[in-house]
């Protein structure tokens, strides 16, 4: 496919397509990353340049759009925004709170858990949106510092992320992009996913944990919610946890079933809307209709869109082919030398810049590779380890993940500021330590 | 009509320094709604009212803007309530302050009416327009008294 879209297309004035391209491309990482424009402003105007100076068409940015992603993300935001009505994450958050007596340390234990299993199933952002709130009430209930759960809640959305196809962006286009399944996601990377859970709460425990202590009044206030009036509309939490278990099941058996993973999510906010609907008038449908729709994250919704053109346009150049030529001629062909690069270059390279990016750059520069590696077969442990790397690598900095930000946008009007530096100096070793077992596990797996 | 006519000119005000439980006094003793903040200069700061003191008595993690909107699995008795509000009388009034949309003293009538209806308040702060010092201060009461008047 490489160069044959680029010479459908007549470049201007001449000029060499791989240079416009990849200019094109440096200068949209670059104004992404000062943040000083917004992304998806950014990444619109990039596709357009690269179709208007000719580097691709129309017809080729449209192929390079992976509708696969699109659309399972705008499925799920969907889905999500008539969930998060319902007070269940609330009620998880007491739930769990209450199960443990409102010990200090045990509750940062479970709300760490309660957000790395709904981050494994939802975007990490809403995640932690809902689950958050409801940790700075009982933290000031028991006159805790929020900081520790705070921290703890950062890592857990992004390592829960990391276990199955749906839970972060980067596996959603890996998965996409390589017909990689849900059940692969979860049986390569679930199980390491609950070592590094359970290995980031040590360092936690004994910087933080040991050190929490609540009064037996305090604990008391907590035990005395009621979790079950965190749960506004019983009918419609019903309604919601019968088409996630619906879609979840789709994601298990869409290979058997010959479905993709956006049938499945966008099948499934279909359905989720119609039940929530019903008995409604038509205007009334069209209100909550809407308020779902407003829900999605348009902002990532174009991004996506517009990176995926630049990077096609990119790819069809052949610099990516380049690039990985490059990678294969410095690790000599080796595929762990090849793993251990991508590993950690993506953890690195994500705690500092936007994963997303990074990942759409990363997959077809893998894919280049195939040939080397007797094959997509033999590409396995390559895309493991981008996936750990760019997931896990967003705890790094508070800048790594956009649920960070939320978090320390959280803590900063609770009057308990995160600071960069001070996130960084602690987040980023503990964040190398699951990339160090990561390695171990992709070395005693695949390779 | 404009504002400098509809406006009290000589309001109770708070200075930033105050604490919650003047403030409170205040509101209580006076039974006023909305109590302009202002600094030595006679500038402008805010507004201290009954919604801040109702804020002071809930905790900190309902009121913010992405906050729960849903508290009623909380089960704390009116005792706990007046505990967090006593903790907190030391506080400066600074620090709970609402920032209203002001007049101006040449705002017209139907202008601050409409700034008290979008606003959701009762009291509008009329500041000069250059050096934002309180001139006065439009109550919901003082225009209807003005209105009532003009029919009788």
């Amino acid at each position: 496919m490489h160069g044959s879209e680029a010479s459908a297309a007549s470049v201007l004035f001449g000029l060499n397509p791989m240079w416009v391209a990849a200019i094109l491309f440096a200068i949209t990482y670059i104004v992404v990353m000062t943040e000083k424009v917004n992304r998806a402003i950014v990444s619109l105007l990039a596709a357009g340049l690269m179709i208007v100076l000719g580097v691709l068409n129309q017809e080729a940015a449209i192929r390079g759009i992976d509708f696969n992603t699109i659309g399972l993300l705008i499925g799920m935001m969907v889905i999500v925004a008539i969930t998060r009505q319902s007070g269940v994450f609330q009620f998880l958050a007491i739930w769990s709170a209450k199960k443990v007596n409102a010990n200090p340390w045990g509750i940062l234990v479970m709300i760490s858990l309660v957000t790395a299993i709904t981050s494994a199933f939802l975007d990490n952002v809403t995640t932690v949106l809902l689950v958050v709130p409801v940790t700075l009430l009982i933290t000031e209930e028991l006159k805790v510092k929020p900081y520790p759960y705070l921290f703890s809640m950062i890592f857990a959305s992004n390592i829960g992320g990391t276990a199955t196809l749906i839970g972060d962006p980067p596996n959603i286009m890996i998965g996409s992009a390589t017909g990689l399944t849900f059940n692969d996601f979860a049986y390569n990377l679930a199980p390491i996913i609950l070592v590094i859970m359970a290995a980031t709460l040590i360092p936690i425990y004994f910087i933080w944990g040991r050190h929490l202590k609540a009064t037996p009044e305090d604990r008391q206030r907590v035990m005395q919610f009621n979790e079950h009036e965190a749960v506004t509309d019983p009918r419609l939490l019903k309604q919601c946890l019968g088409v996630i278990g619906l879609v979840i099941g789709g994601f298990v058996f869409a290979k058997a079933l010959h479905l993709e993973a956006a049938t499945v999510a966008m099948t499934g906010a279909a359905l989720l809307l119609l039940l929530a609907n019903l008995g409604r008038d038509a205007e009334h449908q069209s209100k909550h209709v809407l308020e779902a729709f407003n829900e999605v994250e348009w902002i990532t919704i174009f991004f996506f869109v517009g990176l995926f053109i630049v990077v096609h346009g990119v790819d069809g150049t052949g610099l990516l082919k380049l690039l990985a030529d490059k990678m294969l001629a410095l690790t000599g062909g080796n595929l762990t030398a090849t793993s251990m690069i991508i590993l950690w270059s993506s953890a690195i390279l994500s705690a500092i810049i936007d994963n997303i990016p990074f990942v759409a750059t990363m997959i077809p520069l893998i894919k280049a590779m195939a040939p080397t590696f007797g094959g997509p077969e033999g590409l396995m442990p390559l895309w493991w380890a981008l996936s750990l790397g760019a997931c896990l690598g967003g705890n790094g900095t508070l800048i790594g993940a956009s649920a960070n930000l939320v978090v320390a946008g959280f803590a900063e009007r609770a009057g308990q500021p995160i600071r960069f530096i001070q996130y960084t100096l602690l987040a980023f070793p503990i964040m190398l330590m699951s990339i160090a077992i990561s390695m171990v596990y992709l070395y005693w797996r695949y390779l | 009509m404009n504002a400098k006519i509809l406006m009290n000119p000589h309001p109770m005000t708070l200075r930033p320094s105050d604490t919650v439980a003047t403030a409170a006094d205040r509101i209580l003793k006076h039974h006023l709604r909305h109590l302009p903040v202002v600094d030595a200069q006679g500038r402008y700061l805010g507004t201290f009212s009954i919604y801040s003191l109702l804020k002071l008595t809930l905790p900190k993690a309902v009121l913010d803007k992405y906050g729960l909107d849903n508290v009623s699995f909380i089960t704390e008795n009116i005792g706990d309530l007046a505990h967090r509000l006593d903790g907190r009388r030391e506080d400066l009034v600074q620090d709970w302050l609402n920032i209203h949309e002001v007049a101006h003293p040449d705002t017209p009538a139907m202008e601050v009416m409409l700034l008290m209806l979008n606003g959701r308040t009762t009291s509008v702060p009329v500041v000069d327009k250059t050096s934002n010092r309180l001139e006065g201060i439009v109550s919901f009461w003082d225009v209807l008294e003005k209105l009532m008047g003009e029919n009788a």
